[in-house]
């Protein structure tokens, strides 16, 4: 007992009146004005669907899975997805291995909530066949480092995992219909998740005159939470421009590495690595070879892959290089607006094309 | 013969390492440590006070965590779990702070593609956590390196599988080595054009069906692997703790 106690976070009073008088002069404990959000870093893993978020001090991994199941009797045509959120004991000492706390679960059922209520994941294109195979979606949050805001994080995280999470392409065939072919990724393309929109969540904290309260606790005013409100779509806004722009990127270094699939430089690499995170030198030497040895497409996809570089280095830079990348890539939302949009289109038609010629030439090579 | 492998390695060739230490803020000590695509996190807290009911108290007591990518902790976590905590309470010096717990957590992030029941992970796990352990500072006999080793069906030692070539494998086994310099030579003992590292094995673990005579040149070739991850942990560590000398070796 004493031992749970000595693992949670105890504040003094001293430490308490200094966060309500620095308040008073509209400044926080780091520095920050009381409306401004933290660094956010979202990065990708190898694996479609697995994402990690850093917010300031706070990290979040999400892994997205998906299963082939029966569907629920009442809803026959709908697939359907779970989340499951982990509090690794490694983000916090006080973080008990084992069954989900309250907190757990309450963070696990606002991000939940989110996505269903809100009907952002499309769960009628889950379905394969009717009432009898759909498919099931598994979101796994794991918080490995404990440095507040939790809720926000984690909801990014699934955000961008489900984003980037592909599933194998399935036909039914047969005669009467009920055959089931799935393909392997390489066979075929893996199909993304339809996501209609995205519920971003944005965390306010009330500070009272006695204690540190969240939203809830105490009475708040009607005046106060309609400048929430109003706050909280502006960040929203903000945080969807990232995920978007960070998405763009990673879904055009796979089209990249599904394009030159076999690697050799990377094998012979064996570089010591600092206390910062450094990706093998090889690595990015590559993608810049590629780009220069691309054929030329049409100059909107340019102008993308010109985008992405810049995006690039803050995925792989330490935290204060993101820094400067991350406002440089919230300005560039508004510019490359509409190009974007034209850029989408005729990539997409052109993709599939240059990906099958390529895919056979390199299965070649690799042979 | 040179068997060509589906990612172009050579049949002694490694894949690419990326270690990186001080990845979480809470955690005292953390790790993350990626062989190629398999990438785990590893975290140190501690020490803690007291000790758990069935442990000597006389002794530190070191716990260990192993969180799956997905789904829930089952059978092989448990294993995984008791073979790291032997591994690790033979390098860690346990009578520095008897009547303490040290908690180790490993979290898989990558797991290098296709489902299967064994995985390479369990190497990159012990390299993270000694990492870790480095990173949180807790006092270490010596280091140690884990390598994995495995018998192909043509009969030929392969070293470091990858997921896809695991699975068509006749056996495998992970070896740990401690990792440390040997003061007093005795003879015959000195590596050519290096410093003397300590002979020994710490752990090994087997799967699959492998003659003795196999097992002993897998043994060779993982000690020689080991010792060139040993030259790349120590440079490492030596990098970082550059004006601490308590933290290195």
């Amino acid at each position: 007992m004493e031992q749970r106690l000595a693992n949670t976070l105890i504040m003094t009073v001293n430490e308490k009146k200094f966060i309500e008088n620095a308040l008073v002069s509209d400044i926080r404990v780091d520095g920050r004005r009381p409306f401004d959000y933290r660094n956010l870093t979202i990065r990708f893993g190898s694996e479609d669907g697995s994402s990690e978020v850093q917010l300031g001090k706070t990290q979040v991994l999400a892994f997205v899975t998906g299963q082939l199941v029966q569907p629920y009797r009442d809803r026959p045509n709908e697939g359907s997805f779970a989340i499951y959120t982990e509090f690794s004991p490694m983000a916090d000492p006080s973080f008990e291995p084992g069954r989900p706390g309250d907190s757990a679960i309450e963070l696990g059922r606002i991000v939940d909530r989110g996505l269903r209520e809100s009907r952002a994941v499309d769960t009628e294109s889950l379905c394969v066949i009717a009432g009898k195979v759909v498919w099931s979606i598994r979101i796994d949050l794991h918080i490995i480092d404990n440095g507040g805001n939790l809720v926000d994080a984690a909801n990014i995280a699934a955000l961008a995992a489900l984003s980037t999470f592909r599933r194998p392409e399935c036909t039914v065939g047969g005669e009467d219909g009920q055959e089931l072919t799935i393909h392997p990724p390489d066979v075929r393309e893996p199909l993304p998740l339809i996501l209609h929109h995205f519920p971003v969540a944005v965390t306010f904290g009330f500070i009272g005159k006695e204690n540190i309260v969240k939203a809830g606790g105490d009475g708040v005013l009607q005046s106060v939470i309609m400048q929430c409100l109003r706050i909280a779509s502006v960040k929203a806004g903000d945080i969807t421009s990232k995920i978007k722009n960070a998405v763009e990127s990673y879904n055009t270094q796979r089209s990249l590495r599904k394009i030159k699939r076999h690697n050799p430089s990377s094998a012979v690499s064996n570089v010591a690595k600092h206390h910062t995170v450094r990706e093998p030198n090889s690595q990015s030497v590559d993608t810049n070879a590629l780009r220069a040895s691309q054929p030329s497409c049409a100059t909107p996809v340019d102008k993308l892959n010109e985008e992405s570089t810049q995006v690039n280095p803050e995925t792989k830079s330490t935290q204060q290089s993101s820094d400067m990348n991350s406002s440089a890539s919230t300005h560039e939302v508004t510019d490359i607006g509409s190009p974007e949009k034209q850029s989408n289109t005729l990539k997409d038609a052109v993709k599939p094309k240059h990906k099958r010629r390529k895919k056979s030439t390199s299965n070649v090579n690799a042979n | 013969m040179e068997v060509d492998r589906a990612d172009g390695r050579t049949l002694n060739q490694r894949r690419p390492v990326v270690c990186t230490r001080g990845v979480l803020h809470r955690a005292h000590g953390s790790a993350s440590w990626a062989q190629g695509d398999t990438k785990v996190i590893a975290a140190v807290y501690g020490p803690k006070a007291g000790t758990k009911k069935n442990e000597n108290p006389e002794k530190a007591c070191i716990e260990v965590i192993w969180k799956p990518k997905t789904g829930q902790s089952g059978k092989p976590e448990r294993e995984y779990e008791m073979v790291l905590k032997k591994t690790l309470q033979s390098i860690c010096l346990l009578n520095v702070h008897p009547n303490t717990t040290t908690t180790i957590v490993i979290q898989v992030v990558n797991d290098d593609g296709a489902v299967s029941f064994q995985s390479n992970l369990l190497p990159c796990a012990i390299n993270a956590a000694c990492s870790a352990l480095v990173d949180a500072g807790i006092p270490l006999k010596h280091l140690a390196v884990a390598i994995c080793c495995c018998m192909a069906e043509s009969g030929h030692v392969i070293l470091d599988p990858s997921k896809l070539e695991e699975q068509n494998m006749k056996a495998f086994v992970y070896l740990v080595f401690p990792n440390s310099i040997i003061s007093v030579l005795p003879d015959g003992s000195k590596r050519p054009g290096g410093e003397a590292m300590e002979h020994g094995i710490i752990t090994s673990v087997t799967h699959g069906v492998m003659a003795v005579d196999d097992y002993f040149s897998c043994v060779k070739l993982g000690r020689a692997a080991a010792a060139e991850l040993s030259d790349f942990v120590r440079n490492s560590l030596k990098l970082k703790a550059g004006n601490d000398p308590s933290k290195v070796g």
